[in-house]
């Protein structure tokens, strides 16, 4: 089977998001099944075909799902708001699971020295994996700002988008970010001993 | 945590950051009161504050990267993963480090699928290693293969480049990516790789852009090779997980062996078939047995997308491409992309025929074709991929070739043979190649490298350095001639040179000859004081030349084979020269040149026996005085390089003539061979077959290099390469605030003058002269509002006209305009018309004198005249007694009070006085004679130029004749300086030359 995108995705996502605003739960869930197979699909393009002489950016993920599953004949700044905070979320998501599975997976006895096996990296999984239960964490104390750095980060929202999309101001953004930067940072630190 | 208390923490958070970090602690201690509790948070959150976007950013990504790269940090046999570097049809390739052996590398993951069967891994593997064997140049290596946990995995050469795929996707749909003389020279280097495994019996089946690397340096690499056969082993695998961005497929090939589906099955499985697919060759669409021509069809498909920026075959499905394949004519080449060389789409269409009887046979057939026409058209180009952009720093490192070119038209190639040529040296600019001799069965070449011998193994490639015999004084001598070899193969010569300061005309004065054997050891002296000429056909007699005349060798001698029993031949008396010897090929008679006087065109041929008895004179067919080399074959014909009335002296042309077997004429007309347009090779030997022959190509540009000047001038910094292109570039003078440079460059084909900050790459062009007109020297007036420059009608001679080749005095009846420009634009004026010896000259402000030098009318008298960049001719400042046979150059000191005059060539440096002071002389302390002259910016010394032990030299020198080396140069061309005037910085001008060695067939 192909996943090329067909017309009746981007109209089917345009419309789920339509219907989303209206109020209706089911419409979330068709779209995020949309949207996470086609982050998933645009993920492994990028790792495996796209990678070479660029920088890896989840953002730009999220940003050519939207390109591609939402109508850009008739885009509303709703649609787009929306969008990106399904599937910046969704991104986080794909990346953990894929985190948590490669450290369960985590085959020991690799025949290396000792510190070698530890100094060369202190397993990116494993930092993953913490950010996301640190963010969890967040997300009960202060969920506005768990947004804001699910949208910076896996979504790549600028800073007037996610005032945009979290309905405040680009000051209060900028006022959460570095302060759930900062406390996301100490629990990180808590949870895996490294900053 | 409640609401509350989290708000208050962020609320304090806030504000602490936004003190100064000083004033923290009091702004704290007084919102926390007694909290201790609140204060020891948010002081916690605050000591996280730092780098905390960074960190969570880093840690979003770090996922994402091992998302796709599982095995990044993870320690494999003995390579340490470092990253993900790619992936593509054949898998995730990660860069890696070798633990064992401290080297860089790639590994290559092969999919699981692949390993389903054993055998055909085996396979696989067999021939992916003797693929790899291969070491060649233009086919990366693969060191190892491994296994981890049931996946293959291949260690290979870490290259730092991009694929042909990624060159083409960055320049965008429709565009051709590279220059017509990148893709030649691309184009080549692959063919030379896809040759050498083809030689071995190794096919790709699988070329395509993405299988093409291209390295930094500008070296194609083939990725990939004998690897084709395992893609057919999961071509059929449908892989969910990495359905492709583009529609695109994975490699897809036939494979004879192997009773999988035929490509039809396999592209209708996937679907769509845009990738691969795209470059098979008509039998690979068939599921035909495949030989080596499939790759020719192959990269004929790769060739004409690089020429085009499009496909040669389209389809939007599978089927509807491999149709294209087998049925559709593409569109010629030179019609889709106009600037591609009509010469170029008929090799194109060789290569794409589908029938593979028509198409071309061989890589290395296509592969002359390519080299004819890159010599043809752009003789001059080498690759240049580096963005020199980047180049503030010396550039000297890489190669540049491509100099000042006009295309001239070029006659019709109808009756010429279709010559083969080869490029077999490819030496940068700075570390160009010299003489060079192939062995007589065409195997190996020798050639000098700066100075040294080198011995390369023409099919491989391989190259030796013969060491350096102990009993070769450098100092004062050095290896400049090579060949010819001795009939058996086993030895040749080499000539040494004397390091003389101005050696430009060779002869045996200092030079010695040297025998050089193919199975090591240093070569040894056979003869001092001998020229180098030829050996007989059995290799019995070497012949020389030796006892220098008035001008050249004015004997022919003879000796054996180590030197022994040398004898006299030939001689003629002090004005006359003898040179250049060829034999009859029962090695009894000789024919060599004679010139009477200084004027090459009272030279002609002589033969006579070698026992002694009556000479003949004969007369050539051709103009002897334009005979730039020639070189006899065996069979009594000579082969000659002639400059041809109308072109350039650096452009000659070769043909070849016929004499009788007892060398007493010249038999028939002589036959054209080659129609270059900008172009000298100079003849270097032949095979014993006489089918072969090898050439030497000599391109020579020119560039702006800049040094930083301290101690008031006396010392400077290695110059930096200002002008990165490979035209003709002068530096003329610099603006009055010293930060920019202005210089004339023909890099379009016609001068102009243009103005460049130092530490810019980009020059802005200040004037473009039209086609005729050359610009031979200028300056800035005084107060820096115009370019005064000089202008002549050029007269068919050589380009070079600044600095370099003015050695005969200012014609006074030959006038120059002198003219203005202003500095902040509008159209150039005329100051005044005279016959002007070097440049015009101006002081600095406060100063408002300018200069020009003119001769007397029986030019015994140099009479320098101020003038005014806008009212013209002044008043007589000074009059100097000349040589009236000597150009001299001279330079106004910057507060107007004094001249410098150097006699060209003298190391005596008159100073005259323009306000009634002593006239002095500066004598230049251990220097022989100079080349130019300016003054420093503090008007207390002088650059002056020479030469020395390595090449072209800069010199400061103060006023009681003391030198400072500013700068070497390894060249034979005057290096002169131009200083800014806040004596900071001095711009010189630089002499590269480009030369390579070339095998040339099928005359």
């Amino acid at each position: 089977m192909s996943h090329l995108i067909a017309m009746s995705d981007t109209h089917e996502v345009t419309l789920l998001l339509a219907k989303w605003a209206k109020g209706n739960q089911k419409a979330l869930d068709d779209l995020t099944r949309l949207v996470y197979r086609e982050l998933r699909h645009l993920a492994a393009s990028y790792l495996r075909k796209e990678r070479q002489g660029h920088t890896l950016q989840p953002t730009a993920l999220v940003h050519e799902a939207y390109v591609r599953l939402v109508d850009q004949t008739n885009p509303t700044w709703q649609n787009r708001s929306h969008f990106f905070g399904v599937a910046s979320r969704l991104m986080r998501q794909i990346l953990v699971d894929h985190a948590r599975r490669k450290q369960a997976g985590k085959r020991a006895g690799i025949k290396v020295p000792f510190d070698e096996a530890v100094s060369f990296r202190r397993g990116r999984s494993r930092d993953l994996v913490a950010l996301d239960s640190a963010l969890t964490e967040l997300e009960k104390i202060d969920p506005r700002k768990c947004k804001a750095v699910e949208l910076r980060y896996f979504g790549g929202l600028s800073m007037e988008e996610i005032a945009h999309t979290l309905e405040v101001s680009e000051i209060t953004v900028r006022r959460d970010l570095r302060m759930a930067e900062a406390w996301l940072r100490q629990e990180m630190t808590k949870r895996v001993g490294v900053a | 945590m409640n609401p509350e208390r989290w708000a208050q923490i962020e609320e304090l958070f806030h504000r602490a950051t936004d003190c100064a970090p000083g004033e923290r602690c009091a702004f704290l201690d007084k919102a926390c009161g007694n909290d201790a509790e609140l204060r020891r948070e948010v002081e916690a959150l605050l000591s996280f504050d730092a780098n905390a976007s960074a960190s969570v950013g880093g840690t979003v990504r770090g996922g994402l990267e091992d998302a796709g790269f599982p095995l990044t940090g993870e320690i494999i046999s003995h390579y340490r993963i470092l990253d993900g570097l790619g992936g593509g049809g054949m898998g995730l390739v990660y860069r890696a480090e070798d633990i064992k052996l401290g080297r860089k590398v790639a590994l290559k993951f092969l999919p699981e699928e692949s390993v389903k069967d054993p055998a055909a891994l085996g396979r696989f593997e067999r021939e992916a290693r003797s693929a790899s064997a291969l070491e060649h140049p233009n086919i990366c290596p693969i060191y190892e293969f491994g296994e981890h946990e049931g996946q293959p995995f291949l260690v290979m050469q870490l290259l730092e480049g991009q694929t042909l795929r990624e060159l083409i996707a960055a320049a965008g749909p429709g565009k051709p990516p590279l220059e017509l003389k990148n893709l030649l020279d691309l184009a080549i280097q692959t063919l030379d790789g896809v040759d050498a495994a083809h030689q071995k019996g190794i096919i790709h089946r699988d070329i395509k852009p993405a299988n093409v690397f291209v390295t930094h340096e500008g070296q194609a690499k083939i990725l990939d090779f004998g690897l084709a056969k395992l893609a057919s082993l999961w071509s059929a695998v449908d892989d969910r997980e990495s359905q492709p961005l583009r529609r695109s497929v994975e490699p897809v090939v036939a494979h004879e062996n192997l009773p999988v589906s035929t490509p039809d099955m396999l592209l209708s499985r996937t679907g769509v078939a845009m990738g691969t697919a795209g470059y098979m060759s008509p039998e690979q669409v068939r599921g035909e047995k495949l030989d080596q021509r499939t790759d020719l069809f192959s990269f004929g498909l790769v060739l004409y997308e690089l020429a085009t920026g499009k496909r040669a075959f389209e389809g939007d499905t599978g089927p509807e491409l491999q149709e294209a394949i087998l049925t559709k004519e593409p569109n010629p080449a030179h019609k889709v992309n106009p600037a591609v060389p009509e010469k170029l789409a008929q090799i194109l269409q060789r290569a794409l025929e589908k029938d593979r009887e028509k198409r071309y046979q061989s890589a290395s057939d296509m592969r002359s074709d390519l080299e004819a026409l890159r010599l043809e058209i752009a003789p001059r180009y080498r690759p240049r991929w580096r963005a020199l952009a980047a180049a503030g720093v010396v550039v000297l490192s890489i190669a540049s070739a491509a100099y000042w070119f006009a295309m001239r038209s070029v006659k019709s190639s109808a009756a010429l043979p279709a010559i083969k040529l080869r490029q077999l040296t490819s030496n940068s600019s700075e570390n160009g190649v010299g003489d060079g001799a192939i062995s007589p069965d065409g195997k190996y070449l020798a050639y000098m490298e700066r100075e040294k011998i080198r011995l390369k193994h023409i099919e491989t490639g391989e190259t030796r350095k013969i060491p350096q015999p102990a009993n070769l004084d450098t100092s004062r001598e050095g290896f400049g001639g090579i060949g010819p070899w001795f009939p058996d193969g086993t030895k040749f010569l080499a000539a040494s040179y004397p390091r003389a300061l101005h050696a430009q005309e060779m002869t045996s004065q200092g030079s010695s000859i040297w025998i050089v054997s193919v199975s090591g050891g240093p070569p040894h002296r056979i003869r001092d004081e001998a020229y180098l000429d030829s050996i007989s056909p059995d290799g019995s007699l070497i012949s020389f030349e030796t006892h220098k005349g008035k001008f050249l060798d004015r004997e022919i001698w003879v000796m054996g084979p180590e030197g022994e029993h040398a004898r006299k031949v030939f001689e003629v008396d002090e004005n006359n020269m003898v040179f250049g010897v060829g034999w009859s090929k029962d090695g009894k008679r000789v024919v060599f040149q004679r010139q009477d006087g200084p004027n090459p065109a009272d030279s002609y041929f002589v033969s006579g026996d070698i026992n002694g008895g009556p000479l003949t004179k004969i007369v050539a067919p051709f103009a002897p005085e334009s005979m730039q080399s020639g070189l006899w074959l065996p069979d009594n014909r000579l082969i000659y390089a002639l400059n041809e009335p109308g072109f350039k002296v650096t452009t000659c042309n070769l043909f070849e003539i016929r004499m009788n077997p007892q060398l007493t004429e010249f038999i028939g007309e002589p036959r054209r061979l080659t129609n270059f347009a900008e172009l000298c090779a100079k003849l270097q030997n032949t095979t014993a077959d006489g089918k072969q022959v090898v050439l030497h190509e000599w391109r020579p540009h020119s560039n702006v290099y800049v040094s930083e000047l301290q101690a008031d001038g006396t010392r400077a910094s290695a110059p930096s390469r200002l002008t990165l292109d490979e035209s003709w570039n002068h530096p003329l003078a610099w603006s009055v605030d010293s930060k920019t440079v202005l210089f004339s460059s023909d890099r379009a084909g016609v001068d102009q003058v243009f103005k460049q900050s130092i530490g810019a790459v980009d020059p802005e062009s200040l004037l473009t002269f039209r086609k005729n007109e050359n610009i031979t020297g200028a300056c800035i007036s005084p107060d820096g509002s115009w370019l005064i420059y000089m202008v002549v009608l050029d007269k068919g001679g050589p380009t070079n006209k600044i600095m370099g080749v003015g050695v005969t005095p200012a014609d006074p009846t030959a006038k120059n305009d002198l003219m203005r420009l202003p500095m902040t634009g509008g159209p150039p004026q005329m100051v005044l018309t005279a016959s002007i010896e070097e440049w015009p000259r101006c002081a600095r402000s406060p100063s408002d004198l300018c200069a020009i030098a003119e001769r007397s009318a029986d030019s015994k008298q140099l009479v320098f005249t101020a003038f005014d960049a806008v009212k013209g001719r002044g008043r007589e400042l000074a009059r100097s007694n000349v040589d009236p046979t000597t150009y001299y150059h001279w330079d106004l000191s910057p507060d107007g009070t004094r001249i410098a005059l150097l006699k060209n060539r003298d190391n005596r440096i008159e100073i005259l006085s323009l306000i009634g002071g002593v006239e002095q002389e500066v004598v230049a302390k251990g220097w022989d004679f100079l080349k130019s002259v300016r003054w420093t910016a503090n008007g207390k010394g002088l650059f002056v130029s020479g030469y020395g032990e390595r090449g072209a030299a800069m010199l400061h020198l103060d006023l009681q004749g003391n030198a400072q080396l500013l700068w070497e140069h390894p060249s034979v061309v005057n290096i002169y300086g131009v200083p800014s005037p806040d004596g900071r910085h001095l711009a010189m001008r630089g002499w590269n030359v480009d030369s390579s060695l070339w095998l040339m067939e099928n005359f």
